[in-house]
């Protein structure tokens, strides 16, 4: 690949710029009322308020894409992140059960008690991930340190199995709820609003910069528990906020738009891949290498059975397969 | 004075390795840990490098439980080269010994030009300054042992742990190694390491401990801690104690 040989920032700009370019196509492709790319240029300067695509643009695509780059740098992040802290290369939020118990939590609530409203099923998602994620630690003595990667994956596959029946039982019993619920287990930025969007950047910015302030820290638990703690890193502090960056990332991502899998677990190794091993250097491109890849899966989604629409999460598994698929072949894992 | 245990046990899996062990570690040394596989050697060097927790008893430095010192200050006082090491994927050795300087850098791990400096120097003084540039992965098990033992140096603490330095390396680099060592400790470092080699640690170290069964049956000079008596209490061993007829230090040899 080129883009191995060029150095960190040029790889950032790249990056920014097909990031940039993703979104623009997002505004303005496979629309049903015609929308020009520059209405979608229009709709963000100088907006004409008789245009009905312009419109469109800024009430519904403009918040979709936000929430869109949002969520896939939320999601790799916390990849990132899960990865260095259990030092397992199959770490994501969806092996490790925290996509399967955010499901079972907001399908309950939202089945059970539905009116506690959008607030209701964001917490619940958050505190079902979080005893999930808890108890796949547990399980998976993750907190012992060394180096027990089947353990671990094999409770988180455990824990997203039972998370996964809980919640099928779940909408039986709740019937009318449940093709809102389906909807969101697969994962779409259909109603992504602005509403979605003023409660979720705050959390967003604040994950995404302390997933930067903790790369350093995992660089040093690369060398092993042993090494990190001689050189001065308080393991129980990074790995108790470690995990709390994970939820705070996940849970928000997961609240705003469905359990979207395959992100947290493939860009890590994309952008190892492209910038080395060193944590300072990698996350960041994670981060932009997760927001192009939910927008352009979120533009996909469109096109497949236009007009009607396919959640973005199942456009992220269909890409996301295979290259999972060549990375194992590959070794890199 | 600096590092000492009081009454201390660890263990794994709430059974005690090391038992009771009351020791303080002499200062501006070369002290070498002996005894059979399994007496706790290593449990008692983690303990004073606070990768083990005490099931009972203190470790102190400087008067202070070792546990309540700040990590990151600890850091800059105690290191330690484990006896296993990972093997990190894709990582640069130069990459690898500048994690040493971290408990001096700031959060974000950024190298200055007295770092880098201490750095080049480790790593000549290791002898991998051709592998620079090398991945740690692609290295052989000496050479890497010399990767990590520069790294450990690189942290420029003035007490060194070792848990068998000279694992994986050949003869040459285990000479050079103890000559470094010596080197170091006439530059006022104190250094305490696990050695399987007795002989090794009768010619070059001033102070021996000998544990058995997670207690310390003796300690002292070579000269009066190597003697036939002990080796066949400690290691049931038949053996003679002659002396080396180049550095007069006692050497012993199996009957």
């Amino acid at each position: 690949m080129i883009s191995i040989r060029l150095p960190f920032i040029g790889q950032c700009l790249a990056l920014l710029l097909l990031l940039l370019i993703c979104s623009w196509i997002s505004l303005f492709s496979w629309s049903v009322i015609t929308i020009t790319p520059m209405d979608a240029l229009h709709a963000l300067y100088q907006m004409n308020a008789e245009s009905i695509a312009q419109h469109i643009v800024h009430d519904l695509r403009l918040p979709r894409v936000l929430i869109g780059i949002m969520v896939g740098a939320n999601l790799a992040a916390a990849g990132v992140i899960m990865q260095g802290l259990t030092q397992n290369p199959l770490a994501s939020p969806s092996v490790l059960g925290i996509n399967a118990g955010a499901a079972l939590g907001m399908a309950t609530v939202s089945s059970i008690a539905p009116w506690f409203g959008l607030l209701g099923t964001s917490v619940a998602a958050i505190i079902g991930g979080g005893i999930a994620w808890a108890f796949v630690m547990l399980l998976g003595s993750a907190w012992r340190g060394g180096n027990e990667h089947g353990r671990l994956v094999l409770a988180g596959v455990a824990i997203s199995a039972l998370c996964a029946a809980l919640t099928k039982a779940v909408i039986i019993i709740a019937e009318d709820q449940a093709a809102g619920v389906l909807t969101w287990l697969a994962g779409s930025l259909t109603d992504a609003r602005w509403q979605t969007f003023d409660s979720f950047w705050p959390v967003c910015v604040i994950g995404l910069l302390g997933a930067m302030l903790i790369a350093p820290t995992l660089n040093l638990l690369q060398l092993g528990d042993d090494n990190a703690r001689n050189l001065g890193v308080s393991l129980m502090w990074v790995k108790l906020g470690g995990s709390f960056l994970v939820l705070l990332l996940v849970g928000s991502a997961i609240s705003s738009v469905g359990a979207i899998g395959f992100v947290g677990l493939l860009v890590p190794h994309m952008a190892r891949m492209l910038a080395g091993q060193d944590h300072r250097k990698f996350l960041p491109i994670a981060m932009m290498l997760g927001a192009c890849l939910v927008v352009l899966s979120d533009t996909i989604s469109r096109a497949i059975i236009y007009p009607a629409e396919t959640p973005a999460g199942a456009i992220l598994a269909l890409i996301g397969a295979p290259f999972f698929i060549y990375l194992v072949r590959k070794r890199t894992l | 004075m600096s590092l000492s245990t009081h009454n201390l046990s660890v263990g794994y899996h709430d059974k005690a390795i090391v038992k009771q062990v009351d020791l303080t570690i002499p200062e501006g040394k070369i002290i070498a840990l002996l005894g059979p596989n399994g007496c706790g050697k290593s449990t008692l060097l983690k303990a004073m490098a606070r990768i083990l927790s005490p099931m009972e008893g203190q470790v102190h430095w400087q008067g202070k439980n070792l546990h309540s010192i700040a990590s990151k200050k600890l850091a800059q006082q105690l290191a330690l080269l484990p006896q296993t090491q990972p093997i990190p994927e894709g990582i640069k050795v130069k990459d690898l010994v500048a994690y040493g300087r971290s408990p001096y850098t700031g959060f974000w791990g950024r190298i200055n030009k007295d770092d880098q400096v201490i750095i080049d120097k480790m790593m000549e003084e290791t002898g991998i300054t051709e592998l620079a540039d090398q991945l740690v992965s692609e290295l052989s098990g000496g050479q890497r042992q010399r990767v990590w033992l520069a790294m450990t140096l690189a942290q420029d603490t003035p007490y060194l742990l070792l848990d068998e330095p000279t694992t994986y390396m050949d003869l040459s680099h285990q000479v050079e190694l103890m000559h470094l060592l010596r080197k170091l400790n006439l530059q006022g470092k104190t250094i305490i390491t696990v050695l399987h080699d007795i002989n090794q640690a009768a010619r070059y170290c001033d102070h021996l401990i000998v544990m058995k069964q997670g207690e310390i049956i003796t300690q002292g000079s070579p000269e009066s801690v190597l003697t036939q008596k002990l080796l066949k209490k400690v290691f049931s061993l038949n053996a003679q104690i002659h002396q080396d007829p180049i550095a007069k230090t006692p050497m012993c040899v199996v009957e």
